[in-house]
C-alpha cells in the first residue's frame, strides 16, 4: 500500500517559513540602524516572544538565570540574553568585554541563525568549527532545545503581538515603530534569503554568507565607531499601552 | 512480500512530535522531562500537558504515541518511575517503553491494559530473555540492542511469542544499552540512574593554539587539529591511545544508517523500525522521517530504494550499517 | 557472618595458568566462594572446560562453594545452548545468572545473580528473590545510598565487589581484535596477551580503561577496604587480577575480621597492583575513577 506523504498546512508553514529567532534581528545590522535604536526593538521582541512561547522559558528553567552571549563574529554587537524567569532581557552590545556570561555562543551569523532556528540540531552543533562555545555546555544544550521546541517566528510573533496595522498599540511604539516597518521588511528579505530550498547546500550557503558579508562589511563603517565597551542604552517600557 | 513495518519516530519536544506525525512516523516515542527516561536532558522531554497535547494530535492522524520510561529506578524511590507509568496510562498513551524488571512488574500488576514494550535499555538479545519478559510482563514488543546480526534477528523471530523493534537510524550504542557505566565511571552521572550519557554538564571545549580539545569531565575525549570536524565527546566515540597509538578503538564518530537494508529487516520478520534522536531537532526529525516513510512505502510496493531517499538521510555523514552486518564485530 | 568471594576470572589467561590459579585458591586462599566460569566471551570457554572438573573438584575438596557463572552477553544460539546446558535442572550446578535469560531458566530454583543483571532497586531485588535468587551481587555504579536501601530491605544475601578492576562496559565487539585490524571471528585471541586488560590511555597520555576483548574495565582497581565493614552486606567480592590474589584475600579477609586498617590494606594492597590507581567513586556516587577519602565524606 502506498502511504500518501501527509502534508498538512502546519508542516508547509514549517518548510516554508524558518521559525525566526530573536538573532534574526541581527538582520537589523544589515542597515545602518544606530545600536540604540536597537534595543527598544530588541526588547519588545522578547516581550512578544515570551508571551507567545511560555514554554521555552520553562524548559529553561532547570539552569539558574542563565546568561548567553550570542556573538555573531561578522556583526558588530553581540546579544545578551538573560533568562529571568520573570523578566527575560535580550541587550546589544557593542563590546562584550567584562560580562560574565553562563555560556558564550559565538559564530558567524548565518550558523547561529541556522543553530537557533532547529536547522543544526542538538548533535551537529558541535560538529562546526565555525562555532565557538564556551562556558556551561549544559546551559547551552538546554537552550538549544528550547529554542527547537518552542518553534519561534519572529516576524509573525511580533506583528501578532502588535495587533493589526494602526493599532494604538503600533501607533503608540514610536521609535521602534519606525524601525520596525523598516526591521521587517529586513527581516523578510532576509527570510526569504534564508528559507531558499538551495539553503542545504553549502554553495548556496557560502554565496548567502558572502552577500551578508558584503552586507556587513559596508555596516562596520557605521558610526558604532568609538562606543566599545559600553552596553547599549536599555528602554526601560516597552509596552507603551 | 511481508507486511509494511511501522515507522517509530522520536520527539524531544511537541515541535518534534508534530514534525514526526506530519511526516509519516506510525509511532513516535517521547519521554516525560525528568530521569525516568534515557534521554533526560536539559531543556528537552515532555510535561503532562504536552504530552495529552501530543497524543492528541497524533491520535488525530492514527499515529501512535509510545512513553519511554526506560531508566532504572534509584532503590528507595521508584515512584518517579510508577507516577510516570500512572500518567501514561491516564494520558492515554499507546504503550510505554520499560527497563526495569521492578517497573515492568508495576506496571503488569496495576495497568494490565497498558501495552508494554521492552526498551532496548533491557538488553534482552537472546529467546530466553525475551521470553521472561513476555511471561512475566506482558511484554508485547522487544527493542532489540545493538548486538545482533539481521540473520540472528531472523532467527530470534522465528522464536519469540513477540514483535520486535530494531534501531535503523542514528546515534550508534557501541555497549550493550543498559549495560555500560562509562558514563558513571568518567563523570558519576550513569545512563542507567540518571538517563544521561556523557552529560552536557561535564563537557568541555578547550583550544591549545590550532587544536581543539574536546574533554568529558577530566577526560580528553579527542583532539581535532585545524579545520577537522569536531565530535560531541561522547566516550564511546573518543580517540584514544592504544599501545601508545591513537586509535578509535570503540568506534568512530559515525551514525548507523540501514535505510538499504530495509528489505533485508522485513524477510527478517521484523514488525517495527526505530530512529534514534529524541535530543536532535525538529528539522533533524521532519527529514529523517520523510525519507525511511518514503523508502519504506517503497519496500511495502517492491520498488528499490531510490538513491534520492538515501542521499537526504546520508548527506554529510559518516554511517555504519553497525553489528547488522557480522564484520563489524 | 561475612563472607569472602573470589569472582571469575574474567581475562583470558592460559589454560594451565587459569587451573593452577584456581588450585591455589583452593589450597590457600580464606575465600568462601568461588565462582568459576566464562563471562566475558564464548570463544574463550573451550579453552577452559576441559580443566573445569579437576578445579571444581580441588575447590570442594577445600570446601568452597563452587558457582558457575554464565555469560553476561548472550547473543548466538551456540552460546544460548551453552547457558541452558549450564542452568539445567540435571546438570545440578549452583550459577550465577549474569544475564537474566539464566535466570528465567533458573526459576523456581536457588540461584545467584551476578553483577551484569541491573538490579538498582528493591523492586527489581524482590521480584529476583521470588524467583528463587538467593544471592545477587551489585552493580558497580550502585550508590552506598542504593546499596543500604535494598540491605536494609532484603529477602536475600547480597554481595559487592570491594576489589579489582571494574566492569564498565560490555560489546558485541571485540575490541582486543579491532586493536590489531581484526574482527571477533577471526581475532587470533588477542585478548590473550594482556592477563590484566589492555590499558587505554587518553590523548593526554593519561590512565582512562583497561579493555579485555569485548569487555571494557575501570583502569583503575576497586577498593573498598575502608567501606566493607558499613556496608550492610554479607559477600564481598574479589575479581581476579594477575597478582597473588590468596594475598589479597588474605588482606580482606583480616578487614573483616577486624585484625587490619584500611589504611594497612591500601599500603600492602599497592604491592599486589602497584601500576592501578585505587577508586571506590561509584560508592560515594561521584564518578568512579574517584577515590575518596571516607574521612571526607559526610553521612
Amino acid at each position: 500500500m502506498k502511504r500518501s506523504q501527509p502534508q498538512t498546512k502546519r508542516s508547509q508553514a514549517q518548510a516554508g517559513a524558518p521559525p525566526l529567532t530573536p538573532f534574526l534581528l541581527a538582520g537589523l545590522a544589515l542597515r545602518p540602524v544606530p545600536p540604540a535604536l536597537l534595543q527598544p526593538f530588541l526588547t519588545f521582541s522578547m516581550r512578544a516572544i515570551e508571551r507567545r512561547h511560555p514554554s521555552l522559558f520553562e524548559r529553561l528553567s532547570g539552569v539558574e538565570e542563565p546568561e548567553f552571549l550570542i556573538d555573531p563574529t561578522d556583526l558588530p554587537f553581540a546579544f545578551l540574553l538573560s533568562i529571568d524567569p520573570l523578566l527575560p532581557t535580550l541587550t546589544a552590545y557593542t563590546d562584550a568585554e567584562g560580562l560574565e556570561p553562563t555560556a558564550t555562543i559565538r559564530g558567524p551569523l548565518m550558523t547561529l541563525v541556522h543553530l537557533l532556528e532547529g536547522r543544526i540540531d542538538g548533535d551537529a552543533m558541535f560538529f562546526s568549527r565555525d562555532l565557538v562555545i564556551e562556558g556551561d555546555t549544559e546551559a547551552v544544550v538546554a537552550l538549544r532545545n528550547a529554542v527547537d521546541g518552542a518553534e519561534i517566528d519572529v516576524v509573525e510573533d511580533v506583528l501578532a503581538f502588535l495587533g493589526p496595522l494602526g493599532s494604538p498599540a503600533r501607533i503608540a511604539f514610536q521609535v521602534g515603530a519606525a524601525i520596525f516597518s523598516r526591521a521587517a521588511t529586513d527581516m523578510e528579505t532576509l527570510r526569504s534569503a534564508l528559507i531558499a530550498p538551495a539553503l542545504k547546500r553549502s554553495e548556496a550557503q557560502a554565496a548567502e554568507l558572502k552577500d551578508l558579508e558584503d552586507k556587513v562589511a559596508g555596516l562596520s563603517q557605521e558610526p558604532r565607531r568609538g562606543r566599545r565597551r559600553m552596553p547599549v542604552k536599555k528602554t526601560k517600557k516597552t509596552d507603551t499601552e | 512480500m511481508s507486511a509494511t513495518m511501522e515507522l517509530v519516530c522520536p520527539a524531544g519536544t511537541p515541535a518534534s512530535l508534530r514534525a514526526a506525525v506530519d511526516a509519516g512516523a506510525d509511532a513516535v516515542y517521547v519521554g516525560f522531562r525528568d530521569e525516568t527516561n534515557a534521554r533526560n536532558f536539559p531543556g528537552l522531554n515532555f510535561s503532562r500537558g504536552e504530552l495529552a497535547d501530543g497524543v492528541a494530535y497524533a491520535h488525530d492522524r492514527n499515529v501512535k504515541v509510545l512513553v519511554a520510561i526506560n531508566t532504572f529506578p534509584k532503590a528507595g524511590n521508584p515512584g518517579p518511575w510508577m507516577k510516570a507509568v500512572d500518567d501514561a496510562h491516564e494520558i492515554g498513551a499507546d504503550a510505554v517503553i520499560l527497563a526495569d524488571i521492578g517497573v515492568a512488574d508495576y506496571a503488569a500488576r496495576n495497568h494490565a491494559d497498558l501495552r508494554r514494550h521492552l526498551s532496548v535499555q533491557a538488553s534482552a538479545s537472546n529467546p530466553e530473555a525475551i521470553r521472561f519478559y513476555a511471561e512475566a510482563f506482558g511484554i508485547k514488543r522487544v527493542v532489540l540492542p545493538r548486538v545482533l546480526t539481521v540473520a540472528e534477528i531472523a532467527a530470534l523471530n522465528t522464536q519469540i511469542p513477540v514483535e520486535t523493534e530494531v534501531f535503523v537510524f542514528g546515534g550508534l550504542c557501541v555497549m550493550a544499552e543498559g549495560r555500560c557505566s562509562l558514563s558513571s565511571y568518567i563523570t558519576g552521572i550513569s545512563p542507567n540512574k540518571e538517563g544521561v550519557c556523557s552529560p552536557a554538564s561535564h563537557v568541555r571545549y578547550e583550544e591549545e593554539g590550532d587544536v581543539l580539545v574536546t574533554k568529558l569531565g577530566e577526560c580528553t575525549v579527542n583532539r581535532f587539529s585545524a579545520g577537522e570536524p569536531a565530535g560531541y565527546p561522547t566516550l564511546c566515540k573518543g580517540r584514544f591511545l592504544v599501545k601508545g597509538k591513537p586509535q578509535y578503538l570503540f568506534e568512530e564518530p559515525t551514525s548507523l544508517s540501514v535505510i538499504h537494508m530495509l528489505p533485508e529487516l522485513a524477510e527478517a520478520g521484523v514488525t517495527a523500525l526505530k530512529i534514534e534522536g529524541r535530543q536532535r531537532g525538529r528539522a533533524y526529525v521532519a527529514q529523517v522521517v520523510a525519507a525511511f516513510r518514503k523508502a519504506l512505502d517503497a519496500v511495502a510496493t517492491g520498488e528499490p530504494v531510490s538513491a534520492e531517499e538515501l542521499a537526504t538521510v546520508t548527506e554529510g555523514r559518516r554511517e555504519t550499517a553497525g553489528v547488522y552486518k557480522r564484520d563489524w564485530r | 557472618m561475612s563472607k569472602l568471594t573470589l569472582g571469575p576470572v574474567l581475562f583470558n589467561w592460559p589454560p594451565e595458568k587459569w587451573r593452577d590459579f584456581y588450585f591455589r585458591i583452593a589450597d590457600e586462599a580464606p575465600v568462601d566462594v568461588v565462582y568459576v566460569g566464562e563471562a566475558v566471551c564464548s570463544k574463550r570457554a573451550p579453552f577452559f572446560d576441559p580443566v573445569i572438573p579437576d578445579v571444581v573438584e580441588r575447590l570442594e575438596e577445600a570446601g568452597k562453594e563452587v558457582v558457575f557463572s554464565t555469560l553476561a552477553l548472550i547473543m548466538t544460539e551456540r552460546e544460548m545452548e551453552g547457558v541452558r546446558a549450564l542452568t539445567a535442572p540435571e546438570a545440578g550446578l549452583t550459577v550465577e545468572a549474569n544475564d537474566i535469560s539464566a535466570a528465567a531458566l533458573l526459576k523456581g530454583r536457588p540461584h545467584v545473580i551476578g553483577p551484569f543483571v541491573n538490579v538498582y532497586n528493591e523492586g527489581t531485588l524482590s521480584y529476583l528473590a521470588r524467583q528463587g535468587a538467593v544471592r545477587v551481587c551489585l552493580p558497580g555504579e550502585l550508590p552506598r545510598e542504593s546499596i543500604e536501601v535494598l540491605a536494609a530491605g532484603k529477602t536475600v544475601d547480597l554481595e559487592v565487589q570491594v576489589f579489582g578492576r571494574l566492569p564498565l562496559a560490555i560489546s558485541a565487539r571485540c575490541y582486543h581484535a579491532r586493536a590489531r585490524g581484526l574482527t571477533k571471528d577471526n581475532c587470533q585471541y588477542a585478548c590473550g596477551d594482556d592477563p590484566d586488560g589492555m590499558e587505554l590511555e587518553t590523548l593526554a597520555s593519561e590512565a582512562f580503561v583497561a579493555v579485555n576483548g569485548t569487555q571494557t574495565l575501570s583502569f583503575t582497581c576497586c577498593n573498598l577496604a575502608a567501606e566493607m565493614n558499613e556496608m550492610g552486606v554479607e559477600y564481598f567480592r574479589l575479581s581476579p587480577q594477575d597478582t597473588d590474589m590468596v594475598a589479597a584475600a588474605r588482606i580482606f579477609r583480616e578487614i573483616l575480621d577486624g585484625k587490619e586498617s584500611a589504611e594497612g590494606a591500601d599500603d600492602r594492597l599497592a604491592d599486589l597492583v602497584p601500576d592501578m590507581p585505587y577508586s571506590n567513586g561509584f560508592y560515594y556516587g561521584v564518578e568512579g575513577t574517584a577515590f575518596t577519602d571516607p574521612e571526607s565524606v559526610s553521612e
